[in-house]
């Protein structure tokens, strides 16, 4: 079961990480015109880019947990991965956000794929937390 | 050991099939949730759109009425105009009670002087407008001034910000009509002397000018005198004023309604196929466990296990994994609809609105009861055979 999560955490890891990249307003083409005439980028795309920071310490979490032996270990590497899919949920909604306009790619498929993603690897971190702490009050 | 403690035995007891099962009711499920939930969500909405309009007809400039539908429904920005002279002549036509005439606008795209891009805007004249203007009286006690707006559902001031910007143009956002589902739900309503205001400053404020012609209109909403058949008067209206065609309200929409259909037909093909294929592939890997456990339940037997009891251990079994499946594959499938509605708005080009609460435990009780279903009756003749089986042949083999 904790292989199983680990590669779950890896895929979803993967997917945090890299569909924000072409699914911002930046990577449609779209940037803010300023009344000076500058162009400046949309705030879904630091949302993108944060979340390239979550999803590297994922994807070392997913490698830890598919390899992990100890029940404490598991134990430690589900709270970890519990707190980082609330920040994968947290960016694109109170963080950071997206842009307002919920016809745009960012608000429509980019937000609800975070909310999914960082979602699944809560209940993940709850499934694997549960289970191991299971096993280590039954050692005791 | 009682039948329910046997059936959890034998579920742990082989993750594999456990797995098999709960992922076929979990798609059943699913499948048939979403199916329902999308196609009745996209009925509510055209009929609350058709509510909201209030309007028994619209008439419309002559070949722009796909725009206009998508404008009111997909929210797609329509640039449509027509002569506003019309106005009198659809009033002097028998049976009319009511014209109001609107403007549809939108607002610039990717341009710091709008808040939102691309957002269809719609000026009314308060002088003969029976759509807005009722609302607002009974929601605030008041009609709209100069630089003042109301919204659909997801219009909302920028956080920080205490107006919205319109082509640099601040407006107050006064209300929020309730939700529909469709393009209403991102529109702004003003009045026609703050879209004239808005396009005089905007050479100045915006990044481009907002632009209506002069004497131009873009719709008109007609209301018909009570106990005059609606029918009749479109076809006079059709008849007199040249240039426009009057869309009655029971017919909008029509093009949506067919890709409804549409949709439905090919969506319960889909759901069919996946039902029979979970169908037996449920029922192979029952037929395999029993095969498989075939002197576990024979030794049961001969230890004095009725065959009643055998079969309802073995139904237990298949109903316990159809609910895990099917209650897994209905809350996923709700989070899903929830999250990806506006995504999937925009796919299939269909409005969109989420049921209410009982609406909604209706159809997951029924996505629930597919799944139980399926799965029991997957199930009922490998079981039936396996414990009407002889104890001592089954041992033996």
């Amino acid at each position: 079961m904790n292989k199983i999560a680990g590669v779950l955490i890896i895929i979803l890891a993967l997917v945090i990480g890299i569909l924000p990249q072409f699914t911002d307003c930046q990577s449609q083409g779209k940037e803010l015109t300023l009344t000076t005439g500058k162009t400046v980028p949309m705030k879904c795309h630091w949302t993108a880019i944060a979340e390239i920071g979550m999803a590297v310490p994922l994807i070392a979490q997913g490698i830890m947990l598919f390899l992990s032996k100890r029940k404490e270990t598991r134990l430690a590497l589900s709270v970890t991965n519990i707190i980082l899919g609330i920040f994968v949920v947290l960016f694109p909604t109170w963080l950071i956000g997206v842009c307002a306009n919920n016809m745009m790619l960012c608000n429509n498929l980019m937000k609800p794929t975070l909310i999914l993603c960082g979602a699944l690897v809560i209940v993940i971190g709850l499934i694997t937390f549960i289970m191991a702490y299971r096993k280590v009050e039954s050692v005791a | 050991m009682n039948f329910t403690r046997l059936a959890l035995r034998s579920i742990t007891g082989n993750s594999f099939r456990s797995w098999v099962v709960v992922l076929c009711a979990m798609l059943v499920a699913g499948l048939a949730l979403a199916t329902s939930l999308i196609l009745r969500g996209a009925e509510n909405s055209l009929r609350l759109t058709i509510d909201r309009l209030g309007a028994d007809i619209i008439v419309v400039p002559q070949g722009a009425e796909t725009k206009v539908e998508s404008a009111l429904l997909m929210s797609t920005p329509a640039s449509i105009w027509m002569p506003d002279n019309v106005v009198g002549e659809i009033a002097s036509v028998p049976g009319v009670a009511v014209v109001s005439p609107q403007l549809y606008l939108s607002s610039l795209e990717n341009a710091s002087c709008c808040s939102v891009s691309s957002m269809f805007l719609v000026a009314y004249d308060p002088a003969t407008d029976f759509t807005i203007e009722p609302w607002l009286e009974k929601k605030i006690g008041s009609r709209l001034s100069l630089g003042e707006a109301v919204g659909g559902m997801h219009v909302f001031v920028p956080l920080g910000e205490e107006n919205i910007k319109i082509y640099g143009y601040l407006i107050s956002l006064k209300a929020n009509l309730e939700p529909t589902g469709t393009g209403l739900d991102q529109t702004m309503f003003f009045t026609f002397e703050t879209a004239r205001d808005i396009a005089r400053l905007s050479p100045t404020l915006a990044v481009k000018p907002l632009e209506i012609p002069l004497n131009s209109i873009s719709a008109a909403l007609v209301r018909v005198t009570p106990g005059v058949d609606p029918h009749e008067v479109a076809l006079e209206i059709f008849r007199k004023v040249s240039g426009v065609t009057p869309l009655e309200s029971p017919n909008l929409f029509l093009s949506y309604r067919k890709q409804m259909t549409g949709l439905l037909h090919s969506n319960l093909i889909v759901l069919g196929i996946t039902w029979g294929l979970s169908l037996v592939l449920i029922g192979l890997v029952f037929s395999m466990a029993a095969n498989e456990r075939r002197r576990e339940l024979g030794v049961l037997r001969a230890l004095g296990a009725t065959r009643d009891f055998v079969l309802r251990s073995l139904l237990m079994e298949a109903g316990i994994l159809a609910l895990i499946g099917g209650g897994v594959g209905v809350v996923l499938t709700t989070f899903v609809v929830i999250l990806f509605r506006t995504r999937i708005i925009q796919s299939l080009s269909l409005p969109f609105i989420f049921p209410s609460i009982l609406s909604l435990l209706v159809q997951v009780v029924a996505g629930l009861a597919l799944a139980l279903l399926s799965v029991a009756l997957a199930a009922l003749v490998p079981a039936y055979r396996i414990s009407y089986q002889d104890p001592a042949n089954a041992m033996r083999e």
